[in-house]
């Protein structure tokens, strides 16, 4: 299949990632299989009694696509691998085997899917990993962007009057004209936190791959996070805020 | 998933709806938002002798949050500081029915108390404005 083995009863906790080589030592693990106990060597399916393993609940979605955690994956490739698993765990091609099988491959199929629809998208993308990355930890929440709010919720005040006033009248023309600056001018403050979003996916895919364990790293990967945190939740309000605009002045 | 009348009736009436100066002596202002939705939540006091005479909302956000918000203000109204600490996301759960995929609202609005709250005794730390 030319991909890396990605064994599917993976220790992982998402609380606490486990530090690079620690996850290789992790990968290292074998889970045993449910139906011969043997020890399962292969991707997704027993080496000796050929069948379907479950993928384990705490295998996150970048492990169980195959892909490291980066965050400029290659959305050809990850189509290419979802069609490739999709294939190997469809329903159909068990409706043949066990009733423990048929639920193995339709409960893979599902976590395959909520998987793919994750890591397709980038922002989600980004959400995902910050939550395997920072878990419950909390003080990666950062002060709410007061000036931004006050903003939003001015804004929400003329979306308000526009809404109450005749659409045909001055008034009406002179608030239409009012909130499309106003969304035009969001878009680009949208534009503009995702292309810094970018940046801090390619600083991040940086740090990974040179997977040095030194303090400056750490340092580092809490920039990365802390500063990715905060771009992707003002990126959610300002996207919210032009979502209802574009709704209202349509 | 229908809301439950109460909510309807905060979305479509909202109580207290609007703002105070936030740079007013006896104002406190809590300016909170959800990144998860992207909701945002602002909610105001003004106190007067300890108690909160007035309070108002704004809020950007769906139904449960502006009913969250808007239930927060009525509440709000006539307690002392002490007892408006107390006002926990799960009376405000328990009042308007809200569904569990709709909780974060009502710990949004909890939030929001608070911020208005600290902000209150930020700045009349120091300067007791009356007694307990």
């Amino acid at each position: 299949m030319g991909y890396t083995p990605c064994p599917l009863l993976l220790m992982d906790n998402q609380q606490s990632p486990p530090h690079p080589d620690t996850r290789r030592q992790l990968q290292m693990a074998r889970s045993m299989c449910w139906h011969c106990q043997s020890e399962v060597t292969g991707e997704y399916f027993c080496d000796r009694c050929v069948k379907v393993q479950p993928v384990s609940k705490e295998t996150d979605y970048f492990t169980c696509l195959g892909f490291p955690r980066r965050l400029m994956l290659d959305p050809q490739k990850l189509e290419a691998k979802f069609y490739e698993l999709s294939r190997t765990f469809h329903p159909d091609f068990y409706q043949t085997k066990s009733a423990d099988e048929q639920t193995i491959s339709l409960s893979n199929a599902a976590v395959l899917n909520t998987a793919y629809r994750t890591l397709r998208d980038s922002i989600q993308r980004a959400e995902y990993l910050l939550a395997l990355e920072t878990g419950s930890v909390k003080d990666i929440r950062t002060s709410p962007p007061a000036d931004l709010f006050e903003e939003i919720l001015d804004l929400q005040d003329t979306l308000e009057e526009y809404r109450a006033s005749e659409r045909d009248s001055e008034q009406g023309h002179r608030l239409r004209a009012t909130l499309q600056t106003e969304q035009e001018a969001l878009e680009r403050r949208k534009e503009g936190m995702e292309a810094q979003l970018r940046q801090l996916f390619a600083d991040w895919d940086k740090l990974q791959d040179a997977g040095e364990a030194t303090s400056l790293a750490r340092v580092e990967r809490d920039r990365i996070l802390k500063q990715m945190r905060d771009l992707l939740s003002n990126r959610t309000y300002v996207n919210n805020i032009v979502n209802d605009l574009a709704a209202t002045i349509a | 998933m229908a809301y439950s009348d109460k909510v309807v009736d905060h979305f479509n009436n909202p109580r207290n709806m609007g703002s105070f100066k936030k740079d007013d002596a006896d104002v406190g202002t809590g300016m909170v938002g959800a990144p998860e939705c992207g909701d945002v939540m602002k909610l105001q006091i003004k106190v007067q002798n300890d108690t909160i005479v007035d309070a108002k909302f704004k809020t950007f956000g769906c139904g449960s949050a502006i009913a969250s918000s808007s239930l927060a203000t009525e509440w709000l109204k006539g307690k002392t500081i002490e007892e408006a600490q107390k006002i926990k996301n799960t009376d405000i759960v328990q009042e308007l029915n809200l569904p569990p995929v709709k909780i974060h609202c009502s710990v949004l609005a909890e939030d929001a108390i608070k911020a208005a709250l600290a902000d209150y005794q930020k700045k009349t730390d120091g300067q007791p404005t009356g007694t307990k």
